[in-house]
């Protein structure tokens, strides 16, 4: 038995740890050809979008679910939200847990939404990644 | 721009920026999002793309460097959010790709500002609905 939208509500235990370094916010910055000042020095921020790098550590978790059966190569990353409760910071360690949002079944397309909410070990919010997805399903 | 001249049709900057090979192959190792379609011809085309494509999160954070540029302080995005609407090519040469991002303020509230941004790739959108609000608190 495949997704379906009474998997809607289901979250995935936390992703590891991640301790966000200066020399991987450099990296980022670099990547993305960004010279803004709040990305350098000894405790930069991280680059918005960055925290889709931690959103996405923790699809494993979807795509490892065995009662859903959901494969990443016949998937598509067809839109993307963040909301900041405030910036990701140099010395943040944080996790992430994943939730189904919505499914949508339309023959052999599956329209999956999901949230990962990355907070600090203390529990503070920092950024919640929404994506949605478009399975297509092999015929069986 | 001050606060007073920020209006509903400010457009409040615009960056075109060369997406290259090299670029791709630096945001897979800071992003460690590996795909093959991202640096591998035969990957993509297998999978029936024009050949290797970008990252869409490349090109999503690449757009939002038009709203850091101005407002300066990245900490004052809120939320920003688009749809992948078409993928960018990316030829191996030494050229690469342009991508342009134009920026435009679609709502100002109290205490935020909602800028649209207009991402094309010769002439065609490559992402849809692209937009970012911003705490008013950190405008120019």
């Amino acid at each position: 038995m495949p997704i379906t939208e009474n998997h809607v509500g289901r979250t995935y235990p936390p992703t590891e740890p991640y301790r966000v370094s200066a020399a991987k916010i450099a990296e980022f910055a670099a990547a993305l050809g960004d010279e803004n000042p709040a990305y350098a020095g000894e405790t930069p921020d991280a680059p918005p979008t960055f925290a889709a790098v931690l959103g996405a550590a923790a699809w494993d978790a979807l795509f490892a679910d065995p009662e859903l059966d959901l494969s990443l190569q016949r998937v598509v990353h067809a839109d993307q939200t963040f909301v900041w409760h405030r910036a990701l910071r140099t010395g943040d360690t944080v996790t992430g847990v994943l939730g189904i949002d919505k499914v949508r079944c339309r023959g052999a397309m599956e329209i999956v939404g999901v949230t990962v909410r990355l907070a600090t070990l203390d529990g503070e919010p920092v950024v919640d990644s929404s994506s949605t997805f478009v399975h297509t399903r092999a015929a069986s | 721009m001050s606060v007073a001249s920020v209006e509903v049709g400010t457009r409040i900057g615009e960056l075109t920026v060369s997406l290259t090979r090299a670029q791709l192959v630096r945001y897979a190792g800071a992003s460690t999002d590996f795909n093959p379609i991202h640096w591998s011809d035969r990957a993509a085309t297998a999978l029936g793309l024009d050949g290797v494509i970008a990252h869409g999160m490349l090109t999503m954070g690449t757009a939002l460097r038009v709203v850091t540029d101005w407002v300066g302080d990245p900490g004052a995005v809120r939320r920003y959010s688009c749809r992948f609407t078409r993928p960018v090519v990316v030829p191996d040469d030494d050229d690469g790709v342009e991508v342009r991002c134009v920026g435009t303020v679609s709502a100002v509230n109290e205490d935020s500002v909602t800028v649209t941004i207009e991402v094309t790739c010769a002439g065609e959108k490559v992402l849809g609905a692209v937009t970012a609000e911003v705490s008013r608190g950190a405008m120019p």
